[in-house]
């Protein structure tokens, strides 16, 4: 069974077995042990929920450092869209670019072009699809995690193409080497991520094989460095060459909750934000409801990707710059539009394969699983009800699938076991 | 003789929007739980799905029937209302008797018992006007498409 990569910590020591996290997980992959939480690794997506919830700080994102690349030749900075959002407003996309190159990077990758190309490709792609719909977009990890472990059948939905962040990936490594004459190995294409799961997805994609991209950076990582260097440019009025990054609208929509903004209207696209609606949409979507809907795009982040949990800046006034930003900015410009030309119809932006179910053990036969639903039934008829969590699963439901799985007992509840009362009394002890 | 394994039972009320759709969401986890194949989930939630909003569109009030065996699930659905006058019209794409009320809400579309029986492999439709209608399906746990 493959073993999941997921993009968090949990720092045993400062764990105080409080059981936020658990309570706050979507896909109920954490339990409290002997207080202290441990992540079920099959059952995680990587959405970030528990590191937002941890107030001790005992989950730690398990990022990179700039020094992690030293090895490379040449870096090359993607930027996530959303880096552009974080800064005061009069540090302009030109000054976080020259900021970028002051901590380190060689160079900083034009991304508003990749975005073009994908919006681009996806109407195609939606045009020729003749499976059903609505074709589900693969830019959010945390979605694409959500459908191998909860929507299966729905991943034939998924469409077979590849994020952005990888379409520049490849191109990255083309430009520079044709450029620098240097092999395509030698040049680092580093995202500068606002999630975690952007993390994960390029250690480990979803769909198996590398990434085109390096690795990535957390936009906290280099943020103070950046915006120092990125002041004193604004201040001087020094700017970065000839690149402006954020020349067009569709740059800027990728953060917001909207990110298809140019999507030709002939397509009907719905856009869905924050977990909780995702999988009403998605349980809509399996029984069949939004047919009408051509292009579905899902963030896991509330608000979306402005809202990551890597970005340091509020969703709400990063957006807000960002719409300041965007009021000069024309929907598209030359300089984009013959990249585009140049590159769309040249690159094949298909996944090679499909990212696959997440296999959960199936233990038994059939009549066997009926007994073992059956008995959790049973069960969870005595429990209490209330999802207090002080047996160390999320709900009486989970603790009652836990043990007929033999993995907790039902002495692990309070109301039914004075032993667990005086293990919680000996674990939660504030004072010695 | 194929084995029962586990049977469900499951009151639908007419009119109730708000809830429509829990019963087959509630299946699909039941199902899921049990390790069924996702493909069978799938056409499963479908044909419970499109059955609730008939019966939540149409009928007075219903009642549904899930049955696990060893070899198939079988859903049942069995409402007491205005009944079908026509049934091959009834099953006809695209044919439909709902008000323009429930199609604004996106429903009522004559799709509902044609789907039923695209994903049924064994599919019964009984009706007697003013009395009721009855659904039957079949899904193999070993189907295909």
């Amino acid at each position: 069974m493959t073993e999941y990569a997921h993009g968090f910590l949990i720092r045993e020591d400062d764990c105080t077995g409080c059981m936020a996290c658990m309570r706050a997980c979507p896909t109920d992959a954490i339990r409290v042990r002997e207080g202290k939480a441990r992540a079920i690794n099959e059952l995680c997506i990587d959405c970030g929920a528990c590191l937002t919830m941890c107030a001790q700080g005992a989950i730690l994102p398990t990022s990179r450092t700039l020094e992690e690349f030293a090895d490379f030749a040449f870096k090359v900075a993607v930027p996530s869209p959303v880096l552009f959002g974080q800064f005061p407003l009069e540090v302009r996309p030109e000054h976080i670019v020259v900021g970028l190159l002051a901590v380190g990077f060689d160079a900083v990758w034009d991304f508003g072009v990749d975005l073009r190309l994908t919006t681009l490709a996806i109407a195609d792609y939606v045009d020729k699809w003749s499976g059903p719909r609505p074709v589900i977009s693969i830019t959010c990890p945390v979605v694409v995690r959500l459908l191998q472990v909860s929507y299966p059948k729905l991943l034939e939905q998924l469409i077979r193409m590849k994020p952005p962040r990888e379409i520049a990936g490849s191109e990255v490594k083309r430009h520079y080497s044709r450029e620098l004459g240097l092999p395509e190995e030698r040049i680092a294409a580093i995202y500068i991520a606002a999630c975690q799961a952007k993390t994960v997805s390029i250690e480990q994609p979803a769909e198996g094989g590398r990434s085109a991209l390096d690795g990535s950076v957390g936009i906290p990582q280099i943020y103070n460095s950046v915006l120092a260097a990125a002041r004193d440019a604004a201040k001087n009025g020094e700017s970065s060459g000839d690149l402006d990054p954020v020349r067009s609208v569709s740059m800027v929509s990728w953060s917001t909750p909207r990110p298809l903004a140019d999507l030709p209207s002939r397509h009907r696209y719905m856009s869905v934000t924050g977990l909780p609606n995702v999988i009403r949409v998605l349980d809509d979507v399996e029984k069949g409801r939004l047919k009408n809907i051509d292009f579905l795009e899902c963030s896991a982040c509330w608000a979306g990707c402005g809202n990551g949990n890597l970005a340091v800046d509020n969703v709400y006034l990063s957006q807000a710059k960002l719409q300041t930003l965007a009021r000069d900015l024309p929907d598209t410009d030359p300089r984009t539009e013959a990249e585009v030309a140049r590159r769309y119809g040249h690159e094949d932006f298909s996944l090679e394969r499909a990212p696959e179910p997440r296999t959960t053990v199936v233990v038994g036969d059939l009549r066997e699983r009926v007994r073992r639903m059956q008995e959790a039934e049973r069960i969870l008829s005595v429990l209490p009800g209330l999802d207090c969590g002080l047996c160390g699963a999320p709900s009486c439901k989970v603790l009652a699938h836990d043990v007929t799985s033999g993995h907790a007992s039902r002495d692990d509840c309070v109301f039914l076991s004075k032993r667990r009362v005086d293990e919680l009394r000996r674990l939660y002890r504030r004072s010695k | 003789m194929p084995e029962e394994l586990l049977s469900r039972s499951f009151t639908l009320h007419s009119h109730d929007f708000d809830k429509a759709g829990e019963t087959s969401t509630e299946i699909k986890g039941m199902l899921k739980e049990l390790g069924i194949d996702s493909q069978v989930i799938r056409r499963v939630v479908v044909v419970c799905f499109e059955a609730e909003m008939n019966v939540v569109m149409y009928a007075d009030e219903g009642t549904l029937t899930f049955v696990l065996t060893d070899e198939d699930i079988g859903i049942e659905i069995a409402d007491r209302g205005p009944g079908i006058a026509d049934l091959d019209r009834a099953l006809e794409e695209g044919w439909s008797t709902a008000t323009d009320e429930m199609r604004e809400m996106g429903f009522g579309f004559g799709m509902g018992l044609p789907n039923i029986r695209r994903n049924s492999d064994t599919f019964d439709l009984r009706s007697e006007v003013g009395v009721g209608t009855t659904v039957t399906s079949r899904i193999r746990l070993d189907g295909v498409d």
